[in-house]
């Protein structure tokens, strides 16, 4: 405990130092190498808790009315900080060379360091806290410090209302996390979770699965979930890159932690909540997906697709409630074990993608999919990188998003002992998955093809280079972290192994290594599978590249089809690519077409504008401003000083109150 | 015996492509009258090819070349899973149909980016259809694995394709899962009514449209990559109808599971000639019959279930 204690301090200490007046360079210093020396210290007690070591527990005296605060390491929050730290500091060393014009500008470059150091202090606190309130506060210094992370660029009226919008979606959620614990507080008279959990194992019934449903929009609405996921593609477009690659990689993964140990806390679940968890990420993975696919931002792309990586996560842990419920100790490994593998290959591959977006927005300023195109020759190094990242998202091998995925199909494929509608039922699910895997596949060869392959379609834009080695290093230890786990995703697996242990703690011993141990030789096999699938690409592409041998291939001009001035605007661009596709689920995507046609002899000007709009989005505006209409109009109607409409508003709160203690008598104390 | 099944199984593998291909192009030429090509005109295509010198884009990336053999290795990996002979594959573990599905998906994804990579609409077009194509196609065949999964309480592909003979429904299932899987083949071997091979008009191509720019050994690597598909596909249906296993009678299961496989190329030879391509709004909407066939069958084990 001493060591987080000491990490916690290190973090705060560098924030604080950022904020003096120094030189950027300085103050960038200090804030990465707090974060190096906080990971470095945080590792050393929580590598050995992730391989089995014993649980860390802290207590610490705390002022009246929080009283004394409970600090417990164990494995599962020792998996989230075993990877989020590292990642946060990989993500400050990227916001080096992504802020590299400011260095020089009398802009605070300070205050961005000090925000990504009280990140990793969120981590410490959120995954390792064992009373409410240190819990809560945590995820508030989340979220503060992401919001103003988001709003770097506030002078752009866009980006303060990104920034305002993901404030109050987060604190929605917060609200019904504060229900939720109220409830439990209620129940048990107890801040700890501990506590809470121990109620919720012996009082199933209406008032669980009321708080059940609380949380899971609470941390639905951090991990943007569908439908609570609006915030998300505009914060994430209006972030700078590393923002939004440590939100959607790394902070928000804070909502599935959070998901994870209170269903670890509540023991043996109802068999709906399994139900009802894989349709409410069923539904997420194939909105996420499909929205992918119509984005002209390259940024508001990747945002929808955590969206959808969430949700395949939130499969698996499904998977794993129903093992739970069944007893089946190979579902509750697949399951649990699976979506927290997503997890960690989600941020792998999620951060490294954002990156990729980042290095070509630093270099054209722009990254609207309809104006690049033709980078791959100017930045190889990122186009390998975003390739990488792309076949990994669409969980093709052999990359790591392959295997977790795997693990997941076999759960939805299991052979449980259960009815025939169930076994029937999650294979729905996987041809779902197998629908959103198809279609991120399509969202990412336009992006990939639009963007990075072909020839530039605009030659206004900056001429194209590679990004500054600041950039390119943490992308590259991802591209790494990526293949690595792909080609021996055992190496995954062995770290979400103890975690996953922690849910069949109620099982026998031998069962449960048995079925881990079952899980880890699959895995061995698909790495096997997938490493051999990379070799020989690499050998056969080597053997029929090197030199000396067959004659060099003739270069000439694309076919034509006979057309002999061919232009680089009319290549295939990205809405042409996905509205074929897009015009099936109208319904669902809301496409926006903004056109004129040519007209007369000699049409001088002519555009068709396509884009992709938020639905979910659009819906809540369009509500909240009717319902903003009617209140003027009721206020308007109402006389303020008329003393029967105060006494009969009066009597009207009275009554309510009076009813809601009478509904709560025995809840209350 | 494993030995020698392994053997059979990628003897069959590596010469079908050029047999079935030969067998749909005269089942095709008889219908109209002609003598047609011989059948093993498609291998003196590729050596042909394999000789060429290839002419390739100035706009392409180094991906471009390296695609097709990506293609092609896929293309291979996934067929030492595919249960061609019945219930027996060279490479057979518990949810094997996995990787052969994203093995295939991998192939798939680098076939689109290698169309894009010439930066020429034409091969946009065909990348973009192929793409939103294979999201109606993929989920028909997972529905698929999952209902003979299902039934038969295996877990590995050729397992479960092999045994489903022996479930109680498996006369009424198997015409709808065959269906199912012969508009798969025509969706993922690009022929009509998907996609037609023979013609000659970008606009209206898929597969063909995808490898405009590719030439000599690449050309060739591409064009067996999707006879090899066709293979597959074809060799998964004659496991399905397939009534003798190739582990306990090995000289009917294999000679069966031939005649089943030319059988399934002549038929496909047949709806070639007697059809027309789809006009391509109307893809989706025929590949959703795959889906809804399997689900039809799901139904039948469902409430069979209950009955049993």
């Amino acid at each position: 405990m001493n060591q987080l204690t000491l990490a916690v301090f290190v973090l705060m200490l560098g924030a604080g130092l950022c904020l003096l007046p120094a030189s950027n360079t300085i103050r960038a210093g200090i804030g990465l190498v707090t974060q190096a020396v906080a990971t470095l210290v945080a590792w050393s007690v929580v590598i050995p808790v992730l391989f089995g070591g014993p649980d860390i527990t802290g207590e610490m005296p705390w002022a009246y009315p929080i009283g004394e605060l409970h600090f417990r390491l164990d494995a599962l929050g020792a998996f989230f900080l075993a990877w989020s730290l590292p990642m946060t500091l990989l993500g400050s060393v990227y916001a080096v060379g992504y802020m590299q014009k400011y260095f020089r500008s009398p802009r605070h470059l300070g205050v961005h360091f000090a925000l990504l150091n009280m990140i990793s202090v969120s981590f410490l606190l959120v995954y390792t806290g064992e009373h409410a309130v240190t819990f809560l506060f945590g995820w508030e210094i989340a979220a503060l410090a992401a919001w103003l992370l988001v709003i770097w660029d506030y002078s752009n009226k866009k980006v303060r209302f990104a920034g305002f919008n993901y404030l109050v979606s987060t604190h929605i959620g917060l609200i019904f996390l504060v229900a939720a614990v109220m409830i439990l507080y209620s129940r048990t008279q107890s801040w700890f979770l501990d506590d809470y959990g121990d109620w919720l194992r012996q009082n199933p019934g209406a008032l669980r699965n009321t708080v059940f449903l609380l949380l899971v929009t609470s941390f639905g609405l951090k991990s943007a979930f569908f439908p609570f996921h609006s915030w998300l593609p505009r914060a994430h477009a209006a972030a700078p890159a590393h923002v939004s690659a440590l939100m959607s990689g790394v902070i928000h993964k804070a909502g599935l932690y959070a998901l994870v140990r209170f269903l670890l806390l509540s023991g043996k679940p109802d068999e709906w909540m399994g139900w009802f968890l894989i349709a409410f990420s069923v539904t997420s993975a194939l909105v996420g997906g499909l929205y992918t696919v119509g984005q002209r931002d390259l940024k508001r792309l990747l945002g929808y697709s955590s969206t959808e990586n969430v949700g395949i996560a939130g499969i698996g842990f499904g998977i794993g409630c129903l093992g739970l419920t069944w007893d089946s100790p190979a579902l509750v490994a697949v399951g649990f074990g699976g979506g927290l593998l997503h997890v960690l290959n989600h941020a792998f591959f999620k951060c490294q993608l954002f990156y990729a977006a980042g290095c070509v927005y630093q270099v054209k300023h722009v990254v609207d999919v309809e104006r690049l195109g033709g980078l791959f020759r100017l930045m190889p190094v990122t186009a390998v990188c975003f390739i990488v990242g792309g076949v990994a998202i669409s969980a093709l091998p052999p990359f790591n998003g392959f295997a977790s995925e795997f693990m997941i199909y076999s759960g939805l494929f299991g052979n449980h002992g259960t009815g025939m509608w169930a076994k029937l039922a999650l294979c729905l699910v996987a041809a779902a998955l197998a629908f959103v895997g198809a279609v991120s596949a399509l969202s990412i060869t336009r992006a990939f093809g639009v963007i990075f392959l072909g020839n530039a379609r605009d030659a206004s834009l900056p001429e194209g280079h590679e990004a500054s080695r600041w950039m390119l290093v943490p992308m590259a230890i991802h591209a790494l972290g990526t293949v690595v786990l792909g080609v021996a995703p055992m190496l995954g697996f062995a770290v979400v192994a103890a975690p996953t242990a922690l849910f069949m703690h109620g099982m026998p011993e031998s069962v449960a290594t048995g079925s881990l141990q079952s899980t880890m030789d699959i895995l061995v096999r698909i790495g096997a599978i997938s490493g051999g699938l990379l070799l020989a690409v690499v050998l056969v592409t080597w053997w029929r590249f090197r030199s000396g041998k067959s004659p060099a291939p003739r270069q000439d001009a694309t076919w034509g089809c006979g057309y002999g001035a061919p232009n680089t605007r009319m290549q295939y661009s990205g809405a042409s690519f996905s509205t074929d596709f897009a015009k099936n689920f109208r319904n669902i995507m809301v496409l926006i077409k903004r056109r004129k046609a040519p007209a007369g002899y000699f049409p001088a000007d002519a555009y068709v504008i396509t884009d992709c709009v938020d639905a979910v989005e659009r819906r809540l505006y369009s509500v909240i401003n009717h319902g903003d209409e009617t209140a003027t109009d009721v206020s308007r109607k109402m006389q303020e000083d008329d003393s029967r409409l105060a006494f009969s508003a009066g009597l009207a709160a009275l009554v309510l109150i009076a009813a809601l203690v009478l509904l709560a008598e025995g809840v209350l104390p | 015996m494993k030995i020698a099944l392994t053997l059979i199984h990628w003897a069959f593998v590596l010469t079908m492509p050029v047999l079935l291909v030969g067998v749909v192009n005269r089942t095709k030429s008889w219908w109209v009258g002609r003598k047609g090509p011989q059948l093993h005109q498609f291998a003196f295509d590729l050596r042909r090819l394999l000789g060429k010198r290839p002419v390739i884009s100035t706009t392409a990336s180094p991906l471009f070349r390296a695609g097709a053999y990506v293609v092609l290795i896929c293309g291979l990996l996934a067929a030492s899973m595919i249960p061609v002979l019945g219930q027996f594959a060279p490479l057979q573990f518990s949810h094997d149909f996995i990787v052969v599905a994203y093995t295939l998906g991998l192939a798939r994804i680098v076939l689109m980016i290698s169309a894009m990579d010439v930066g020429s609409s034409f091969e946009g077009m065909g990348a973009a259809r192929e793409a939103s194509f294979s999201a109606y196609a993929e989920p028909a065949l997972f529905l698929l694995i999952g209902t003979a999964c299902a039934a038969t309480g295996m877990s590995s592909f050729a397992d479960l394709i092999g045994q489903l003979h022996t479930t109680p429904h498996y006369a009424i299932i198997v015409a709808p899962l065959v269906l199912a899987l012969l508009i798969l083949l025509q969706a993922e071997a690009a022929r009509v009514p998907v996609d037609d091979p023979m013609t000659h008009l970008e606009l209206t191509m898929i597969h063909e449209v995808m490898i405009l720019d590719h030439s000599g050994p690449e050309l060739a690597a591409m064009q067996y990559a999707a006879a090899l598909k066709m293979t597959l596909y074809a060799g998964l249906i004659a496991a399905l109808l397939n009534p003798f296993s190739p582990l306990s009678d090995p000289v009917a299961g294999i000679a069966a599971s031939l005649a089943l496989m030319l059988t399934v190329a002549i038929v496909v030879g047949c709806i070639e000639s007697l059809t027309a391509r789809l006009p391509m709004r109307w893809v989706p909407a025929y590949l959703m019959i795959a889906s809804v066939a399997v689900l039809g069958s799901m139904l039948v084990i469902g409430f069979g279930a209950g009955s049993v």
